[in-house]
């Protein structure tokens, strides 16, 4: 499904026709098969071929139809006898043997399209092509045009010279300037950069600043009054202990289970975790998917080794019950399906939703658009449609499942009690039936007892212990290699496409995953050392999240069209320690955090943004606007409202809740409670995986501030905490500032609340004014920043 | 490729006084001097998101009013007029002979409606649209339209959105990606509908993958408060006064914030969409508040859910929104024009009476006040019906053949283009994909279907797929 607009890109991708041979194999098997009587023998056939059908083809149809048309028209070629039984955007060109229900025999008699569109062909001339369609449209073998066969249009030794597909090797350190402050190596990498280009490191950020950033970062709620004071004195106290402290704060928020929600959550996104399944309607909710979100929030938690976090989410039902729940994250993906059965629609739906398996697998794990190979190999990297299907073959025999999370006595006392339901009510239909099929009214009696099992049934319903909890998991349901689907449609298979891993990665030998549907196979490929994306995507993604921009910019995608990294020899750096610490995603905290380059301050310098604007070489801390998830939660914790519980159920609507926003219900299509407030905020809305968020200021953003219940409730809160806690005015703004923005308000800042609070109200308004000047204070710019 | 800048769709003077003193004037002044700016249009950051952006090539049309047909209307009981089904009723010759849904063995049924000639142009309309009847000399009719599935949510989807699973932005979020809206103050894209929304819900003007200022807002006609429009959109407890006075104060340590920041564009533009949400709290309701109209208006539309949609339509295109869609539905019914499948006479003159008014006031109102030029009304639902019965009284869905209409907007008045077989199953004659409907609704809107693309995923996304010829023949 992707418009080729840029041609010039794709011109590495030479088609080499090497495929005569497969085409003329298939075409002997074919001819043997389709036998039949009154047929010439071949030579008879392909020299009517050579003498009517070719010149008529070529006379009439290549304007438009071949490989030399300037135009394709509806994508249909009639240059090889391939393209014509793949045939164009109305389905296949010929049906061997079947004249009358080909398209091309079809159109050129003027029933359905009308081919060719300026003059119809002669009665012979069409004769003809019926006699040769008849016969099985016999082609001579010979060198064809046809791009659909695998494999052979890249120059492999060329396009794997890209910089994502190459081994990942620890860099050697760059030396730089004396004056440097170095605190890692991270920071000669990114002072290094910066000397290059003439760019001035920047200054730390103050220590205050450092500290709620770090809070922001780790746990998504800045730090109250006393933390904050806390830990500004113990990491100011000495310098020779500064980095220490630092180090330890950052050890002890990496402890809180808060973490886990905020990064946790981070890895939703890229999972698109959603609560409903997600076709046209949501109708197939998922009421236990919190279970995986749980399970991704504890991994993050118990540092989960990156490699075992990826195992466990592609194969872990072949691991055991814990592991199996990580297999939400295709399991809770959307599954299309069609609403009335009509062949066409079924194939569609089906490869809609194989298209999300291999898409997300790809983007999220490899950073590598596999799906855009599933109509026709694809147009800038190296990924034949066939290795798009050897992936999707692996999913296409998994199946969805429900994974009991209770224990076996609970399972069979639920399971029994649904059996005397269904007894009680198979009662009553047999009694229902037995007047019915005599043609008569139930008697008197025989109501009465219809009527005891009715009264039996509803009572055993409203008794029903509930469904105990399952996890949505997939397990194997077959072990079948997949054949392509040609122009992405399943009704039209191809060649098979083994079960395996991408070649681009893999090489040219690769195993054929065989055991299962191969998904343990797919997992080992995922997570080998000698993989060069696994590592170095999740790194990056590391870093985005605290960096607000990725070292590679498009962090789902690492192919040709990707861009490339801004700090290359750092990326793999990092992507080498990342491996070597035991793919520890806390360690990588670590490292990133104790830098000098994270502790920059987000000062504006206009030199250094003349010269890098979009600042690619970090001379600065780049200022964030929060996610949607961290400006809730903090709202709610500087009010001293924000309920902390972990985990559990969804929550249907976030905004008038109080626990984390993580908890929200969120579903793939209508907007439902917590959707709304969500995406106002740019929430992503999970049909896809999603690489990073976009930050966009709407006005309707600004009357979710100025107007709703769940801002002025907040308001109330905190000024009720300010009277509360402070008697004066004065010091009750000293307090708000303190709380809210980690800093103590300047004069005038005194002198314009003092000015808020004395204008005259021009009405008895019910909000009065400390809860107004509340409420502007955690609508403002400063709050909702991270700098 | 050109990238040569045209005249721009509105006058410079209009935009602005459109635009009032936010923070869209800047950006649409800057932009309206600026003769690179008319290639592919570029996501802006911020509030512009939405502000007007020069097409690739001068518009016919301005905006778009699409009054969707959910569940298939029959095109042979109302504007695709088969007098031969009468003559061979009951047969099933080999035209008719195709698979939908339920592959019906009947034969077939005669429309249960009249039919008449109307206009200079002598168009041939069922008895069930006596009023649109009256305006064919401005429609343009396509009656070999045709589309991939016979089922609704994938035909809808695949009408709405170009594809047939809900996962692409919509017709309306393109034309808002690819052009912004002239009126800051109201949303570019809302769609409506008299009680059910259409099958498929949100995803008809679902933004998908674009940015989210892009999607439709949604409003029910039966339903809605003019206040309640947006969420959130009233205060409910400070008078406009108090308020400004709030978001003064607001703004002024928002201000302060920016000077201490020195430089920060997300900063300046949050301070201005705040500016431009006090505003919206009273442009919205005042735009979905139909009082103010004349009573010689509101007589012409009369009194039904589907016309009120209309006169909506009709004061949100005056406004500058980009698209309006308007969900046709009665009683709560997801699918309306579904009722075909029992029975046509009862289900469409039903369907058709509750429509036929507003449908036809739109277009005169529209027209007198010079607004149907830049406006562009589509008319038509996801797929057809077909000539032969289902049932007794009933026909089955249609997807080879069905009949879209459109007017103002720089088609053809009076015009009739393609056609189906005799019987009115199959297009056969100049036959129109939907995707060839979508390139031309972009082509007169001034974008290029071609070029109008957003990089997702790895690729570039287009409303057309890899799909879609603009259809010349109808182009005024």
């Amino acid at each position: 499904m992707c418009p080729s607009t840029h041609p010039e890109d794709y011109a590495e991708a030479r088609v080499v026709n090497q495929t005569w041979l497969c085409n003329s194999l298939a075409w002997l098997i074919a001819t043997a098969l389709w036998g039949g009587s009154a047929r010439a023998n071949e030579g008879q056939e392909l020299e009517f071929f050579e003498s009517k059908i070719r010149p008529l083809l070529v006379n009439h149809c290549y304007e438009c139809h071949s490989e030399t048309s300037t135009k394709l028209a509806a994508g249909l070629r009639l240059d090889s006898r391939a393209a014509i039984l793949r045939g164009g955007d109305s389905g296949s060109a010929v049906v061997v043997g079947k004249p009358n229900e080909s398209l091309l025999i079809q159109s050129v008699r003027y029933e359905s399209n009308e081919m060719p569109p300026n003059q119809k062909l002669d009665a012979a001339s069409i004769a003809a092509l019926e006699q040769w369609v008849e016969w099985g449209a016999p082609w001579p073998a010979e060198e064809s045009p046809d791009s659909m066969t695998p494999e052979v249009g890249y120059d492999w030794p060329e396009l794997q010279q890209h910089w994502s597909w190459q081994p990942v090797t620890r860099p050697i350190l760059p030396t730089v300037s004396g004056t440097a402050l170095i605190k890692n190596p991270i920071d000669q990498f990114v002072a290094s950069r910066l000397a290059e280009n003439a760019l001035r490191q920047p200054p730390p950020a103050a220590t205050a600043t450092l500290v709620r950033r770090s809070f922001i970062d780790l746990i998504g709620i800045p730090p109250s009054p006393t933390e904050l004071s806390r830990w500004v004195t113990a990491i100011d106290a000495t310098p020779t202990k500064r980095d220490m402290q630092f180090g330890q704060m950052i050890d002890e928020l990496l402890e809180r289970p808060q973490y886990g929600e905020r990064w946790g959550r981070h890895w939703l996104d890229v999972a698109r975790y959603s609560d409903t399944g997600g076709w046209t309607q949501d109708n197939r909710p998922h009421p236990f998917a919190w279970r995986y979100r749980d399970w991704v929030v504890a991994a993050f938690n118990a540092d989960m080794p990156y490699d075992q976090f990826v195992t466990n989410q592609i194969a872990g039902d072949q691991v055991d019950t814990e592991s199996a729940i990580g297999t939400g994250f295709f399991a809770l993906g959307p599954s299309y399906s069609s609403d009335g059965g009509d062949p066409e629609s079924v194939a569609q739906a089906k490869s809609e939703t194989l298209d999300d398996r291999v898409d997300t697998f790809s983007r999220a794990f490899l950073g590598l658009t596999v799906a855009c190979a599933r109509c026709h190999d694809h147009k800038f990297d190296p990924i034949p449609t066939q290795d798009y299907y050897s992936i999707a073959g692996i999913f296409n025999n998994s199946r969805e499942t429900e994974t009991p999370l209770a224990d076996v006595e609970i399972q069979k006392t639920y399971h029994a009690h649904q059996g005397k339901i269904r007894a009680a009510q198979d009662k009553v239909n047999q009694l229902q039936k037995i007047p019915k099929d005599q043609k008569r009214e139930p008697t008197d009696q025989e109501k009465a007892e219809i009527k005891s099992w009715q009264e039996k049934t509803t009572e055993l319903k409203a008794t029903a212990p509930a469904k105990y909890d399952f996890a949505h998991t997939i397990h194997d349901a077959g072990s079948n290699d997949m054949k392509i689907a040609l122009r992405g449609n399943l009704l039209k298979s191809g060649e098979v496409a083994p079960r395996r891993f991408l070649r681009i990665v893999e090489g040219q030998t690769r195993n054929h995953f065989q055991q299962g549907s191969g998904r343990t196979q797919l997992a080992k490929a995922v997570v080998d050392p000698s993989n060069p994306l696994t590592a170095r995507v999740m790194v990056n993604r590391i870093w985005m999240n605290h960096f607000g921009e990725a070292l590679v910019r498009t962090p789902s995608n690492f192919g040709i069209l990707g861009e490339p990294p801004s700090h290359p020899k750092l990326l793999d750096w990092l992507a080498v320690e990342f491996v070597e610490s035991g793919w520890s995603i806390k360690s990588m905290h670590r490292t990133i955090m104790n830098s000098a380059t994270y502790q920059t301050s987000s000062d504006f310098d206009q030199e250094a943004f003349e010269s890098d604007g979009d600042n690619r070489l970090l001379w600065r801390m780049q200022p964030r606007r929060m996610d949607v998830e961290t400006w809730r939660d903090s709202l709610l914790a500087v009010t001293g409202e924000l309920d902390t519980t972990l985990g559990g159920p969804a929550i249907d609507r976030i905004v008038d809740s109080q626990r984390r926003t993580l908890y929200a219900k969120v579903s793939r299509n209508e907007p439902k409670g917590s959707d709304e407030f969500l995406r106002l905020f740019d929430f992503p809305i999970p049909r896809a995986s999603a690489a990073k968020r976009t930050s966009n200021v709407l006005p309707q953003q600004f009357l979710f501030m100025m107007n709703s219940p769940f801002m002025i409730k907040r308001a109330k809160a905190l000024s009720e905490l300010l009277q509360r806690k402070e008697a004066t005015d004065a010091a009750r703004v000293n307090l708000a500032y303190s709380l809210l923005y980690g800093r103590a308000p300047t004069v005038q800042e005194h002198e314009i609340s003092k000015q808020f609070f004395t204008t005259q109200p021009v009405s008895n308004e019910s909000l009065d004014r400390w809860q107004q000047y509340c409420q502007v204070m955690l609508s403002a710019n400063e709050f909702m920043y991270i700098r | 490729m050109t990238h040569r800048a045209p005249g721009p769709p509105v006058s410079r003077r209009d935009l602005l006084q459109r635009l009032g003193s936010g923070f869209g004037t800047i950006a649409a002044a800057s932009m309206l001097s600026d003769p690179t700016h008319a290639g592919r249009p570029q996501i802006d950051v911020g509030p512009s998101l939405l502000s007007p952006k020069l097409p690739h090539f001068a518009p016919k049309a301005k905006h778009v009013i699409q009054l969707f047909m959910p569940g298939g209307p029959s095109q042979v009981d109302t504007f695709d007029y088969k007098p031969l089904i009468e003559k061979h009723a009951g047969e099933r010759p080999s035209a008719v002979d195709r698979k939908t849904l339920r592959n019906t063995k009947n034969g077939l049924f005669p429309s249960p409606f009249g039919f008449k000639q109307y206009g200079q142009s002598g168009k041939w309309v069922s008895d069930i649209f006596p009023r649109t009847a009256q305006c064919v000399d401005d429609i343009c009719f396509v009656h070999s339209m045709h589309t991939d599935i016979p089922e609704h949510a994938g035909a809808m989807l695949m009408f709405n959105l170009g594809h047939l699973q809900p996962s692409r932005p919509s017709l309306g979020s393109w034309l808002c990606y690819g052009l912004g809206t002239e009126n800051q103050e109201l949303p570019g894209f809302v769609a409506m509908s008299p009680r059910a929304q259409p099958r498929g819900k949100a995803a008809n003007w679902g933004n998908s993958f674009l940015p989210g200022a892009y999607s439709g807002v949604y409003a029910n006609i039966a339903s809605m408060k003019p206040d309640q429009i947006l969420r959130d959109l009233k205060n409910p407890h400070l008078p406009r006064a108090e308020q400004r006075q709030q978001a003064e104060l607001l703004a002024q340590l928002n201000r302060l914030d920016l000077k201490r920041q020195q430089q920060d564009q997300q900063l300046e533009s949050s301070i201005q969409a705040m500016e431009m949400a006090f505003k919206m709290q009273f442009a919205v309701p005042d735009a979905f508040n139909t009082e103010s109209e004349t009573k010689t208006t509101l007589e012409l539309y009369g009194k039904s859910e589907f016309a009120k949609g209309c006169l909506l339509a009709r004061r949100l295109v005056e406004r500058g929104v980009r698209m309006v869609q308007l969900s046709h539905s009665i009683d709560g019914y997801d699918i309306a024009w579904d009722t075909g499948h029992g029975d046509i006479k009862g289900g469409h003159a039903r369907l058709a009476q509750a429509c036929d008014q507003g449908i036809a006031a739109l277009l005169q109102d529209l027209k007198q006040r010079g607004l149907l030029d830049e406006t562009l009304v589509i008319w038509g639902g996801e797929f057809g019906r077909a000539p032969t019965s289902e049932g007794q009284k009933g026909r089955d869905h249609d997807h080879y053949g069905f009949t879209v209409w459109m007017a103002g907007g720089g088609v053809k008045p009076g015009f009739t283009h393609g056609a189906t077989d005799e019987f009115g199953c199959s297009a056969v004659k100049d036959r129109v994909h939907v995707h060839d409907l979508h390139a031309t609704i972009l082509h007169l809107m001034g974008l290029d279907h071609e070029r109008l693309t957003y990089r997702y995923s790895g690729r570039d996304f287009r409303l057309t797929d890899v799909h879609g010829n603009v259809v010349h023949d109808i182009i005024a």
